[in-house]
């Protein structure tokens, strides 16, 4: 394990789960090479989300580890983690609804402000520039993911859906993360959107060179743009490789057709 | 450290947290009556003293029993602190006071006249209870239902200053002595120095049976079956063809009837009433529902019974006038420490 | 319709309009604030210096710095308090334990720092008031973070009884405090004196000028006015900071804000510090001018009449709870016992209306969160949002509390 920028930006190891009685991550084992484009796929249900929420320290897990650049972040804070480098994106889009876009974009930069009680209140010129910053960049963020200027002070539950998702996009980069997690997120999307957003994450590698983990049931969305996928199925791995391996893989056909259809589309060779 | 199978969290202080968790309330619990118990020993040579607490508390407790189950049904159905539910109990007792008069129950009525007036009484303060508490479900919470969580907490807390604000136009502004129609405080029989009163006979005699029928009724018939179904998915339970709003409202119904019934057991068993009576008691029975794991009615009873035992420990050995505070240290302590209470089920799926 | 993300859009002409249609330009509004503070200024001079209505206009105002406390929790973060009372109580009794004969008992010759007057050669304590009102402050942060503390797991409505406890046990405290002795400082000396009160509190006696008297109420109405300010400026310059927005961002939605780097923890104890500490300042305030802290002042009651005025001014609204503040302590303390107490008669029914005091603030709660959820002023942001549901059933919030 390495911090020198040559292992993997992040690795989960023999990753455990438990909600009470019912596993919902079994074993899993992870890696998300620096400057890739990985994708996490499996059925509805198969404990993406969860694993998601793993890496991220929403959840503790309950056997194995977690290292980002090389340090052990299983069980620290969410925000901690946020602080790290790590951002996130959430399939059913969580923007603080009665704040602005510009607002919400603002509160992702919270990890790299300094501003406290009495900063807040005195406001000295050091708070004010940070502010100001702070303002300006999530403009900036903004501009970037494509919302349109004259919508960056609206309320963010009056925004469409697309722009929702352009804001929590924006909202995770303005924290000048190394790595971004996006869940689901061409959920709702037509396939021309899916299509613009896959452009999209391969310019986010490109110029600002993050990694980016993708969670996605669809498994056409992912095939475009990933260099690797990982797929669960029931909290378990059951497949893992580059996209032409996992596609073919019966396995996989099975998990998402059910064992039936798997069978039929053998024979009929159709994938 | 470099093992791939590492337990994330097992540090010594991970697993006294664990085990305070299991086991904190249990012991949090025992304080009280052990360390009184001991003073007794040492003292007296007996626990009569103690044990004359227990048969007390339980009287008590069979009261505060059937308020918190008013408290837990309703917060098993649509998880709200139904904070006027206090004061239902309150309109009970209110009622019940006012119902002797009407029927004409006195201290000279004979044994017949008084078990038959006391049973017509008790079905009139149900029914008033009840109904009372359907209509603050139908004014206060249904327009409410999708808000945001808190909004009807908030006017929960409002009906119940509007119906203290009722009780106190209704009999003034002190405790008012009632008539003694069961002369409470006599004993009616003592075994080994433990004075069981009426009282505490009536408390027992009208609480066991209501809670038994209810507990039936929840689980036997097609109305109970459809508050579970309510209680777990809404939604679904309303694909299923079982009228919501109806449910709900026969909850609270439900609810209000048993405060209804524990009115009158508390004007009976306290002789005093006053408009000011339910806000703690609600408390306390609030406490007795979350200790005992709230949504769950078996848990109600439980802790109905306990919080009666440390209610009435702190009423005779502390002083009764710190006896809320004791109350209200508890419900912080199970509250931050054990919120799912002794007989909690996880109300929430995980994952 | 949305078009996609990756669609390259030219930036607009970056007009930086305002957000808020009914917001007023910067000038527009420097000069309502001028004209309402002069106008605060030499509203006493129209009215008599030790009649009825500075007095009402005073505790007005003090009432505004105690709900402008309680919207920074409530309204600000969202974490309903309803045991806020107990700030009220921590604040009055440190002026009543610094600044009053209370001590007596144990200090013969007294304690005197920075006081005239009759307070300087009393036996007790006698602080001077700001040295008071710093303790108080104090003492409520820590009490408020304190109270914070086990709540910062639960859900809503547990928050909300949790906090209720903790001002019940406060009140009883203070009620029985008579009983409690407090052995180490030797003498007769107990905590509170119950429902007794502790009677005199010294004056307000402020550098530069003359003490306080009862006669002369226009220096208390312009100490809480300049209070008011004090508070006013503190909420405001929160609201639009970095805490500001994390506060709206755990009221809206705790995972997201801790997925976004928010501290759940740090955050949520802020927000009861701060809250807490007005209501201390407060309280020092009105034990002073009330000239007694009694036992019976700190009840479950005065909670929800602070509730009442948050929500009938709009949650979060900084100027909505201000004018809920000042409308509900108008009517508590003019409206129903003088103005309208008269009408029950009228009508030819026997009651007293001021006992109907609570139940009118009930139904006020009531019909305000049945109608008008949002208050009279709403905040910008419109909704009343306190959190919403979907997301108070999310595990993940349970264990991101955890840790």
């Amino acid at each position: 394990m390495s911090a020198d920028g040559t292992g993997p930006i992040l690795a989960a190891e023999a990753i455990t789960k438990q909600f009470g009685g019912l596993t919902a991550v079994n074993d899993v084992s992870f890696a998300i090479p620096r400057g890739a484009i990985v994708s996490l796929i499996g059925p509805n249900g198969a404990g993406k989300t969860t694993f998601f929420n793993i890496l991220t320290g929403l959840y503790k897990p309950t056997l194995g580890r977690v290292r980002f650049e090389g340090k052990d972040i299983t069980a620290v804070r969410p925000d901690k983690i946020m602080a790290l480098g790590i951002a996130r994106t959430f399939q059913n889009i969580r923007l603080f609804g009665t704040m602005t876009a510009l607002e919400n974009v603002m509160v992702g930069q919270h990890a790299r402000m300094k501003a406290g009680l009495f900063g807040s209140i005195l406001r000295p010129p050091r708070v004010r520039r940070e502010e100001q910053r702070v303002r300006d960049k999530a403009a900036e963020a903004l501009e970037y993911v494509g919302l349109r200027s004259a919508l960056h002070e609206q309320l963010a539950t009056n925004l469409s859906y697309g722009d929702q998702r352009r804001v929590e996009i924006a909202r995770a980069l303005a924290s000048d993360p190394k790595l971004l997690l996006l869940d689901e997120p061409t959920a709702g999307m037509n396939p021309q959107e899916s299509e613009d957003l896959t452009r999209f994450m391969e310019r986010l590698r490109d110029e600002l060179g993050l990694s980016i983990l993708l969670i996605e049931h669809d498994m056409k969305v992912v095939m475009g743009v990933s260099e690797h996928v990982t797929v669960l199925d029931h909290g378990e791995k059951i497949s893992e490789g580059d996209a032409q391996t996992v596609r073919t893989d019966p396995l996989v056909v099975e998990a998402y057709l059910g064992k039936q259809e798997a069978e039929r589309q053998r024979q009929g060779g159709v994938v | 450290m470099e093992a791939a199978r590492i337990p994330a969290a097992r540090s010594p202080l991970a697993v006294l947290r664990n085990a305070l968790g299991q086991y904190g309330l249990i012991l949090a619990l025992l304080v009280l009556p052990v360390a009184y118990g001991i003073d007794d020993l040492r003292t007296d040579g007996d626990l009569s003293r103690l044990a004359n607490n227990l048969v007390d508390g339980l009287s008590n407790g069979a009261i505060w029993a059937l308020v918190a189950i008013g408290y837990t049904l309703v917060y098993g159905i649509i998880e709200l602190i139904n904070f006027a539910h206090g004061e239902v109990f309150m309109i009970g007792s209110f009622a019940s006071a006012s119902l002797f008069a009407t029927i004409g129950l006195g201290a000279v009525t004979g044994t017949a006249g008084l078990v038959f007036g006391l049973v017509a009484v008790l079905l009139l303060a149900m029914v008033v209870s009840g109904t009372l508490n359907v209509m603050i479900e139908r004014v206060a919470y249904r327009p409410l239902r999708g808000s945001p969580k808190l909004a009807p907490l908030i006017t929960a807390v409002g009906m119940s200053f509007i119906l203290q604000n009722v009780g106190l136009l209704w009999r003034g502004g002190s405790p008012e002595g009632i008539v003694d129609l069961i002369e409470s405080q006599n004993a009616l029989f003592t075994v080994a120095g433990v004075v069981v009163t009426n009282g505490d006979l009536l408390a027992v005699v009208v609480t066991i049976p209501l809670v038994l029928l209810m507990t039936a009724f929840i689980t036997r018939s097609r109305l109970g079956k459809a508050m579970r179904a309510t209680a777990q998915d809404p939604d679904a339970a309303r694909l299923m063809g079982i009228n919501v709003d109806t449910t709900i409202s026969l909850t609270f119904l439900i609810g209000g009837m048993l405060a209804g019934a524990a009115g009158l057991i508390y004007a009976l068993y306290q002789t005093t009433i006053w408009y000011f009576q339910g806000f703690t008691a609600g408390l306390i029975a609030f406490t007795a529902a979350v200790m005992g794991g709230i949504g769950n009615v078996r848990g109600a009873v439980l802790g109905g019974f306990i919080i009666g035992f440390i209610q009435q420990i702190s009423d005779n050995r502390i002083g009764g006038e710190w006896t809320p505070a004791i109350v209200f240290a508890y419900l912080v302590l199970i509250m931050t420490f054990k919120p799912s209470g002794l007989l909690g089920e996880e109300t929430r799926e995980a994952g | 319709m949305s078009t996609a993300v990756g669609v390259e859009e030219r930036a607009q002409a970056r007009s930086r309009r305002f957000g808020r249609p009914d917001q007023l330009p910067i000038a527009a509004r420097r000069l309502l604030a001028a004209a309402l503070i002069v106008g605060g200024l030499v509203l006493p001079f129209f009215f008599d210096a030790g009649g009825g209505f500075i007095d009402d206009a005073t505790l007005a105002l003090a009432y505004v710095v105690m709900a402008l406390g309680l919207n920074i929790i409530v309204g600000f973060a969202g974490l309903l308090d309803l045991g806020y009372v107990a700030f009220f109580a921590i604040g009055a009794y440190t002026i009543g334990w610094f600044g009053s004969f209370f001590f007596s008992g144990i200090t013969e010759n007294g304690i005197h720092v920075l006081v005239t007057g009759i307070a300087a050669e009393a036996p007790g304590i006698h602080l001077n008031f700001l040295i008071i009102v710093v303790i108080a402050v104090l003492f409520c942060t820590i009490a408020g973070m304190a109270i914070g503390l086990p709540t910062l797991r639960l859900r809503g409505d547990y928050i909300a009884i949790v906090t209720l406890a903790f001002g019940e046990i406060i009140g009883r405290i203070a009620i029985n405090g008579d009983q409690i002795a407090l052995g180490f400082l030797g003498g007769e000396q107990t905590l509170t004196a119950g429902r007794q009160g502790i009677t005199p509190v010294d004056k307000v006696d402020l550098p530069l000028l003359a003490p306080f008297t009862s006669l002369e109420l226009r220096p208390w109405y312009w100490l809480a006015f300049a209070l008011v300010l004090l508070v006013l400026f503190v909420n405001l310059r929160l609201r639009d900071s970095r805490l500001g927005r994390a506060w709206i961002a755990l009221r809206e939605d705790e995972v997201a804000a801790a997925s976004m780097g928010v501290p759940l923890v740090k955050t949520k104890l802020m927000a009861y510090g701060t809250g807490a500490a007005f209501g201390g300042i407060s309280g020092a305030f009105l034990g002073s001018y009330l000239n007694t802290v009694n036992a019976d002042q700190f009840q479950f009651s005065f909670s929800i009449f602070l509730l009442a005025m948050i929500i009938l001014g709009g949650l979060g609204s900084i100027w909505g709870v201000v004018l809920g503040a000042i409308a509900l302590s108008f009517i508590n303390n003019r409206l129903i016992p003088d103005v309208l107490n008269d009408v029950p008669s009228a009508l030819g029914l026997d009651f007293d209306l001021t006992q109907l005091s609570f139940g009118i603030f009930g139904f006020l709660l009531l019909i305000m969160m049945v109608l008008r959820p949002e208050g009279l002023i709403p905040e910008r942001r419109r909704q009343m949002e306190l959190r919403d549901e979907s997301i108070e059933t999310d595990e993940a919030v349970y264990e991101a509390r955890m840790s």
